[in-house]
């Protein structure tokens, strides 16, 4: 996803953009806002679900995102775009939301299944890895990163999102963005190594 | 660019000294490139969260949170509409309880004989249980009710209260 786009979407033909939908919304027009809503929605759950690992609690955080952004519409400030705006909404409740939970609940978190693959000699099973099993195993292994690194994380490796941008949504310099991506895929790497060592090649394995 | 650069490149985007434009065409050629893919997956297998490829968006959840969202915001309208016409009854409650307040210092201040305290003196004889004051304003499924106390004798003292009938005992 690239985050630079202005969000357009058509609506009978004619093709508006994010900003021309928060005028109408503005003005009451709640069709507005749900065309908003149906544009950012996917992509925001999307990063949503990786951040906490959770499919249906990501939905929530996305429908109280969305209801926040609309009572704070009138602050809604143009300077950004409305895709970094209601990212940080969701992403702030998506941390606080982490950070609610007690560890008991983070360690007995059910993610999905992790497939084992079988490897062919001198190939790790990264790479022939898809989309579905990267997120397969992130949602193993994402409780290893602190809120702030697995938003950054996501956000800027796995959403597509730049360095700038990230450090916008999140309310932090695009300096400490990166050192939480540092520090988010070193211990990735290393939980990597221990648990799913299947995705080194043969000549690492233990 | 080539795969050369990339290779030289590689411990740069691990250390996170890349420039924007550097890493966003290193993100672009680790996508398109399966040797450097490859090389880059055994020199990090974190990568395969960088190579994993975009998933689809959940279309029906679209939907469904479209539709969640616009009828929250509705209800939300709905209650703000109901609430709104009970407004002005404790507007006008809040305005006479400030006037009054006001009045009473005023009073305290500026007019009326000065009375010298009186020394509380406790009864050994039981007080009668006094009639509960007239309820002026009773606005149901309100969290307002407004009682006047006022001293017959003194025509320019009256005290409201403004209670929660949650406290009331």
């Amino acid at each position: 996803m690239c985050a630079t786009i202005a969000g357009v979407c058509s609506h009978g033909g004619v093709t508006m953009s994010d900003r021309e939908w928060i005028r109408e919304a503005l003005e009451g027009d709640e069709e507005a806002f749900a065309q908003l809503v149906r544009r950012h929605s996917g992509g925001l759950h999307r990063a949503v679900a990786r951040i906490l690992a959770d499919d249906a609690e990501a939905w929530d955080v996305v429908q109280m995102a969305f209801l926040k952004a609309w009572q704070r519409l009138d602050r809604y400030d143009p300077r950004y775009s409305f895709t970094t705006w209601i990212y940080r909404i969701g992403t702030n409740l998506a941390i606080d939301l982490i950070r609610s939970r007690s560890s008991r609940q983070r360690a007995h978190k059910a993610g999905t299944e992790h497939r084992l693959r079988l490897v062919g000699a001198g190939e790790s099973a990264g790479l022939r890895a898809d989309g579905h099993e990267a997120d397969g195993i992130l949602r193993q292994i994402v409780e290893v990163l602190t809120p702030q690194q697995r938003s950054a994380f996501v956000l800027r490796e796995m959403e597509g999102m730049e360095t700038a941008e990230v450090a916008e949504v999140l309310g932090c310099s695009p300096t400490t963005v990166r050192n939480h991506i540092f520090q988010a895929r070193k211990a990735l790497r290393e939980e990597m190594r221990t648990r799913y060592p299947e995705y080194l090649p043969a000549s690492e394995r233990g | 660019m080539n795969c050369e650069v990339f290779r030289e490149q590689l411990d740069s985007y691990f250390e996170e000294s890349m420039d924007e434009d550097r890493r966003r065409w290193f993100r672009r050629h680790i996508r398109e490139c399966a040797a450097c893919r490859k090389r880059a997956l055994i020199s990090d297998p974190s990568l395969i969260f960088t190579v994993g490829g975009e998933m689809p968006v959940d279309t029906e959840g679209v939907e469904h949170c479209v539709r969640a969202v616009t009828a929250q915001i509705r209800q939300q309208r709905m209650t703000r509409r109901l609430h709104g016409n009970r407004r002005p009854w404790l507007a006008a409650a809040a305005a006479i309880v400030m006037v009054v307040s006001v009045g009473l210092i005023w009073t305290s201040i500026f007019g009326g004989t000065e009375k010298q305290p009186t020394a509380v003196v406790e009864s050994a004889v039981e007080q009668p249980a006094t009639t509960p004051p007239a309820l002026e304003v009773d606005m149901p499924g309100e969290d307002v009710r407004v009682y006047q106390f006022a001293n017959e004798e003194n025509e320019h003292t009256a005290v409201y209260f403004i209670v929660n009938p949650a406290l009331e005992l």
